[in-house]
């Protein structure tokens, strides 16, 4: 396999190395003998670990992305970067009776956001910019429906001159949405029953059952 | 981007669709996949197992990579380990992900001190990872019973009944636990929670957040995690061993600090084992939807304390993993994609198994046809099979892959590969270990002190996970594991010993037994097999 195999040139952690292609930035890492633990967790792209800067060649501008997901190319300068600290609020959702009221006293630098839309490089594809700008103007709703897939990389708030974490600003407003919503009804209904045990005798039941009688059971109520 | 060469294979999946919308593929009969799992399951594969030698669970079968690292000595010098406790805590908690993150939760609330260490930073895990959604019986026409039948025929009836009974009775509970710290689940619209049926269901039961439930629960959990004053959370530092007292009983662990290379102990009352499963150990060779760090090593230390383990001879393995960019060898595409009609197609542009098969039999029905020559080669001499994605595009509108499944289209599209327009070349991956640590409606094994929630336990699911079981797994047992354990706060726990890794590294020697492993195993050996 060795013979078939494009080499290429790239410059990994400020160091010009030679590479066969189709390796993605953490395989060319461990394959030139960096021990990365730190940024690496699911190598799906699911859990926002890895994250890298990079400048392809002849590009003019430095972008960002996945180091699990990013495979290197010819002339690709590419590092990791660091975990970026960001600011978590501490807050109680327990004691909250109406949590998104407090959203200006949790994440008061939410409002100064001027929406310069330097956050606007999610490797999720989010729009990161309009998500707080809907969080500043209470569309709560919106906010939240676009932030689903945010895997908490922190890209976006490395980016932010305002020291805005968008990614945690963004989860208050999730818990804190969720937390408002109606009860589901059809959940309330179960746990009425559950409580008032009745189901009891016929687990109990089933879970005395000798094995033929459960399978035999269990068959009918599939068909069933 | 598919190499050119692929393009003749591709060509005959879009040449033999319209032929394939006709067709029906019928179900098989129980006895015809019995047959075709017992010749192409990897479980049913004897020559990948052997029986333990050693320890509570001899004679045992499981697979050489699990007995591998059983029968092992760990390379670790204990002679340079301290054992005189850097921290003292009531409930030491190990593995940061959903089980491990709800079991601290909880042992918090009754008043105990938490400690809670993981291998990576805390919430990578399997648990985020988690698509498609959890069951729970709350649907009108469902209840707690028809969850425990489905359940333990989804387990070839070898589940232990009462850890099932707890897990459907807990089932609507903890859906309420989790509306209460702010996770919120997809609604329809009068507001009930949206359940959807899936494979081996009887009536609608699944639960989810878009397509991404388990990250937007593990988000909210670890969030919570941070405003508690009594847990602490020491991330990059995995358990390598445990430790117990003069009577046998566990007592906190050996963890490893990954930066500053050095070992400490914490001692607790009681130790919950959270540390997932062993997809990482690639089992016969099969790639792995799971994260870098579950390699099982619960297994290994939990063994070494004089656990019992259960079924640790059944894996599951998800039907369709990708195959094609290596790149992203291994990782899940949702059975979504098959349920709303995306057919799995053959060289020959053949339909050869009902794409709604139980995943066992799917994954079989997958191995048969590339063993039997109907595979498609890549470069690198990887075999697969086609899931006809554009099908899907086709039938539920332009867009609707971007819209329904925007990670995967998203990574795909990173290297050039439109899956709306392209099919995408997949084959069984290692998904989850059915079977683990056995514990009881608690959460304790049969080593007193020592706790076990979530993937690392066994005795639930008995040879057959169904889909959405493991995320109501992780929170019942989790929650169970956590307030058993606080029960633990006022006990005395005694001095830190590792008599028992003596007691059993003699049972090894008198069996003459001397291989040395890295066990447990803590990160999988990277070997770049593209060069
Ligand atoms: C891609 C994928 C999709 C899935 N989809 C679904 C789904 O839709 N529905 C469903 O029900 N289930 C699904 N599952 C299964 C389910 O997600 C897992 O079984 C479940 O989340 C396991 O939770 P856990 O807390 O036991 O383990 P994990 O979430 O894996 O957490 C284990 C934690 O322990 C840490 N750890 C490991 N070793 C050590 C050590 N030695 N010391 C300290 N810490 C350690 C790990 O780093 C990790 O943080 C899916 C799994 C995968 C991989
Ligand atoms: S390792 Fe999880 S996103 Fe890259």
């Amino acid at each position: 396999m060795h013979n078939d195999k494009t080499m290429i040139i790239i410059q990994l952690e400020g160091r010009k190395i030679r590479l066969p292609e189709g390796l993605t930035v953490i395989e060319a890492l461990w394959d030139t003998g960096h021990d990365v633990k730190r940024g690496v967790g699911c190598l799906s792209g699911l859990c926002g670990a890895c994250t890298v800067a990079f400048l392809e060649k002849g590009g003019k501008k430095v972008k960002f992305g996945l180091g699990c997901q990013k495979v290197v190319e010819e002339g690709l300068n590419v590092i990791m970067l660091p975990y970026f600290p960001s600011r978590v609020a501490r807050y109680l959702l327990d004691v909250m009776e109406k949590p998104l009221e407090h959203l200006p006293e949790i994440y008061p630098e939410l409002y100064t956001c001027n929406d310069c839309k330097a956050c606007n490089i999610c490797p999720e594809w989010i729009n990161v910019a309009g998500v707080m700008k809907a969080a500043k103007d209470a569309d709560y709703e919106t906010a939240t429906e676009h932030i689903m897939d945010c895997i908490m990389c922190g890209l976006c708030a490395s980016r932010c001159p305002k020291g805005i974490a968008p990614q945690h600003v963004a989860l208050f407003i999730q818990r804190a949405l969720a937390k408002e919503r109606l009860f589901p009804p059809n959940l309330q209904k179960r746990l009425e029953e559950l409580e008032s045990f009745q189901f009891d005798a016929d687990l109990g039941r089933l879970a005395a059952m000798v094995d033929d009688e459960l399978e035999a059971h269990c068959r009918q109520a599939e068909g069933g | 981007m598919y190499p050119d060469d692929m393009f003749d294979a591709i060509e005959v999946v879009t040449a033999s669709r319209e032929k394939r919308k006709q067709e029906k593929v019928a179900n098989l009969s129980a006895e015809a996949a019995e047959r075709l799992l017992r010749k192409f399951h990897p479980d049913y594969k004897e020559s990948a197992f052997r029986n333990l030698r050693a320890g509570v669970n001899r004679g045992a079968r499981t697979t050489h990579e699990i007995a591998d690292l059983l029968e092992a000595f760990s390379d670790l010098d204990y002679s340079k380990i301290d054992l005189s406790p850097e921290y003292d805590t009531d409930v030491l908690v190990l593995g940061g992900g959903g089980a491990g993150v709800t079991a601290a939760l909880f042992a918090e609330s009754m008043g105990a001190r938490v400690v809670l260490a993981t291998k990576l930073r805390l919430g990578n895990s399997n648990t985020i990872m988690a698509l498609g959604g959890m069951q729970a019986s709350v649907d009108e026409h469902d209840s707690p019973v028809r969850h425990f039948c489905d359940t333990m025929t989804a387990g070839k009836f070898v589940g232990r009944r009462d850890l099932v009974k707890a897990l459907v009775e807990d089932g609507p509970r903890v859906v309420k636990w989790l509306l209460d710290t702010g996770v919120d689940f997809d609604r329809d619209e009068a507001g009930n929670l949206l359940t959807k049926k899936a494979g081996g269901m009887s009536v609608p039961r699944l639960i989810s957040i878009g397509d991404h439930t388990g990250l937007n629960i593990m988000k909210v959990l670890k969030d919570e995690i941070g405003k508690r004053d009594s847990i602490e959370v020491s991330e990059f530092t995995p358990a390598v061993e445990l430790t117990t007292n003069q009577f046998g009983e566990c007592n906190g662990a050996i963890l490893y600090d990954l930066g500053r290379k050095r070992h400490f102990t914490v001692r607790a009352k009681a130790v919950i084992l959270a540390t997932g499963g062993s997809g990482r150990l690639h089992m016969q060779g099969f790639p792995t939807s799971n994260n870098f760090g579950a390699t099982g090593d619960a297994l290994v230390i939990a063994y070494r304390a004089g656990a019992r383990l259960e079924g640790v001879d059944s894996f599951q393995y998800h039907p369709t993993g990708v195959m094609f960019p290596e790149h992203m060898v291994g990782v899940l595409v949702t059975e979504a994609i098959r349920s709303i009609g995306g057919h799995l197609v053959n060289a020959r542009g053949e339909r050869f198994v009902n794409e709604l098969e139980t995943r066992d039999v799917c994954a079989a029905a997958i191995i048969r046809e590339c063993e039997s020559g109907n595979g498609v080669t890549t470069r690198s001499g990887k075999v697969g099979i086609w899931l006809d994605t554009p099908l899907v595009e086709e039938t539920s509108g332009n867009g609707f892959l971007r819209k329904r499944f925007p990670s995967l289209y998203r990574h795909l599209v990173r290297v050039k590969i439109d899956i709306s327009k392209q099919p995408l070349l997949v084959f069984p991956t290692l998904h989850y270990q059915n079977g683990g640590i056995l514990i009881d409606e608690k959460g304790e094994t049969t080593v007193k002190n020592l706790f076990v929630a979530g993937e690392a336990a066994g005795g639930i699911h008995g040879r057959n996970r169904a889909m959405g079981n493991a995320l109501l797994d992780i929170f019942v047992f989790g929650r169970r594991a956590g307030l058993a354990a606080s029960t633990k706060m006022f006990n005395d726990p005694g001095n830190v010993t590792l008599n028992h890794v003596h007691r059993y590294y003699d049972r090894l020697k008198s069996l003459r037994i001397s291989s040395v492993a890295k066990s447990p195993t803590l990160f999988p050996e990277f070997i770049v097999n593209k060069l």
